[in-house]
């Protein structure tokens, strides 16, 4: 992977993060007050572009895109069925357990891909970009998270998906509090926080449930076609022997 | 109802303009008033953002994102106040809170609380505006040039995301053939019932994507590279609409680096910076940003102006 920042590609992906970067710098500094919340929507924007860039320069088989497709379809499709009670949906749930199971940048890429599809058809806003990158964040934490401890166990999987909807409402919130509020003080934060607290409560406990009921099937399920997806190249003279 | 917030084809100018075209106009539209912070500047980004939302035959879809909109605008206009008791002008001082202390309730927070619910307001008729004039489809084309895989699997899960709700309603009637009631039983056994209809959706759709990635094969996907196939025009309404956005940046930026187009709120109450001079500027940014919208209405009264362009 590391290969792939030498490309041509690689390199308009890190100038433009750069340059996106610097604008967005310059901008907040010329300003009578610096605009946070313009620098913050620069500096997501460019995060998701590296993470995106490492996908585009990763060796992905049409199976693993299919299967990153279809989950990240799924995690869209479940934001209706339960639209009805607010901040519960299985999307957070299956984003995480996507990244558990497939790693780091599939996580990611499951995560990123069911915010900007649902909001194909749920409407975009400016929390698009957001929800790009908490849920990618979610499902790319996950994988880490399995790297860190590979025997977990459900229990420490259950507390990071309780977890995840706190954290979920607190990159939400971030946005908010940059771009509408000032000064920008610990108090400020945690009333922002506050406003939002029964919905991220719902949400993280809705993840927690979802988890504790069908965790461990949708765990096994999700394993099973990681199996399928793996392969190894034979040596042709192995075959003709 | 819901339906007049999407995307729906009307014929008309703003949806016909090339999606870079319309994409940059938006992006110049959400820089700018992410960058301007003065009372007059937002009014007037306001207004053009109305202009063009009408000349895209969309006022009725944007009442309803204002409605929606607003409870965020009040909440913004509430914390504000709440959490800054800087400025000259004390209204009222608090009991003491516990947690809090004493706070006091500034002219100049509830001013800047309102001006930032503004802001808000804007960026959602914004978005408004993007829901109104650009296709998914041709947006999601745009893209392969630049994100080969993540645009491909982005239009996969964006086709499929219709199959998995239909499929979810497909799973749930035949659920209740079969007699399960997702209404009766304790929210615990209701919620197992919705969750057991969505693991038989995981398991299906994994299996379906095998299917998917051999026929991606099949069609020689990862072959060799990529070839692309462009259906969208890059006509003369597009470059007059991107040359008017981008001049209007250009202008915009030349303001902010002047020092115009910023408000200092919480150090008392003062003249507009630059005073007269923000005049011709401020007119200069707004026609730019409000050129697609005059260019609809001529071309909708003269069909000469819409031939030629």
């Amino acid at each position: 992977m590391v290969k792939g920042f030498f490309t041509v590609r690689s390199w308009f992906f890190i100038i433009g993060s750069a340059g996106l970067l610097a604008f967005a710098a310059w901008l907040a500094d010329v300003m009578v007050q610096p605009n946070w919340g313009m620098l913050s929507l620069a500096i997501i924007t460019a995060i998701l572009l590296f993470l995106y860039l490492s996908f585009e320069e990763g060796r992905v088989s049409a199976r693993e895109i299919a299967v990153i497709a279809v989950l990240g379809a799924l995690a869209a499709a479940g934001r209706v069925p339960l639209a009805a009670v607010p901040s519960v949906q299985p999307t957070t749930f299956l984003v995480i357990i996507s990244g558990y199971i497939f790693g780091a940048r599939a996580g990611f890429m499951v995560g990123s891909t069911a915010a900007l599809a649902s909001n194909l058809f749920l409407g975009q806003g400016p929390w698009t970009i957001w929800q790009m990158f908490a849920w990618g964040l979610a499902g790319f934490s996950a994988g880490l998270f399995r790297y860190i401890l590979p025997n977990g166990g459900w229990r420490s999987m259950a507390a990071f998906q309780f977890g995840w909807g706190y954290i979920f409402g607190w990159i939400m919130n971030l946005w908010t509090w940059l771009a509408f509020i000032a000064p920008l003080t610990w108090q400020s934060l945690l009333a922002t926080c506050a406003a939002s607290f029964w919905f991220d409560s719902l949400h993280a406990a809705g993840n927690l449930i979802i988890y504790l009921l069908i965790g461990r099937g949708v765990a096994k399920a999700l394993e099973r076609a990681k199996r399928k997806l793996e392969f190894s190249y034979l040596q042709v003279e192995n075959i003709a022997e | 109802m819901i339906d007049q917030f999407f995307y729906t084809e009307k014929g008309n100018f703003m949806q016909t303009l090339h999606p870079a075209a319309s994409l940059t106009y938006i992006a110049v539209l959400l820089v700018l008033v992410l960058a301007f912070s003065h009372p007059l500047y937002l009014i007037g980004l306001m207004l053009s953002v109305v202009l063009a939302i009408w000349a895209a035959e969309g006022l009725k879809a944007w009442e309803g994102y204002m409605k929606l909109a607003l409870g965020m605008a009040v909440l913004i206009m509430i914390i504000n106040p709440l959490a800054s008791s800087t400025g000259n002008t004390v209204l009222w001082l608090t009991p003491d809170l516990p947690g809090l202390g004493v706070l006091a309730i500034t002219v100049e927070s509830i001013f800047y609380g309102a001006l930032m619910g503004l802001r808000l307001l804007i960026i959602v008729s914004i978005f408004c505006l993007y829901n109104q004039i650009i296709h998914p489809d041709r947006l999601l084309n745009l893209w392969p040039r630049f994100f080969r895989k993540s645009a491909l699997v982005v239009s996969l899960a964006t086709r499929l995301f219709p199959v998995m709700t239909a499929s979810l309603h497909r799973i749930k009637e035949v659920q209740q053939l079969r007699g399960v009631d997702f209404q009766a039983g304790t929210l615990r056994q209701r919620w197992g019932k919705y969750l057991y209809m969505f693991n038989i959706l995981l398991i299906s759709s994994l299996e379906d994507s095998l299917e998917m990635a051999e026929a991606m094969q099949a069609r020689a996907f990862g072959s060799g590279p990529r070839l692309r196939y462009r259906r969208d025009y890059f006509r003369p309404r597009d470059m007059l609409c991107l040359i008017s956005c981008l001049l209007a940046a250009g202008i915009a930026l030349y303001a902010l680096f002047d020092g115009l187009g910023t408000y200092s709120f919480y150090s008392g109450w003062g003249d507009m910076p630059g005073g007269s001079s923000n005049l011709p500027i401020m007119a200069a940014i707004l026609g730019g940003l409000s050129l697609p919208a005059l260019l609809s209405w001529g071309a909708q009264h003269c069909h000469y102006l819409e031939s030629r362009i």
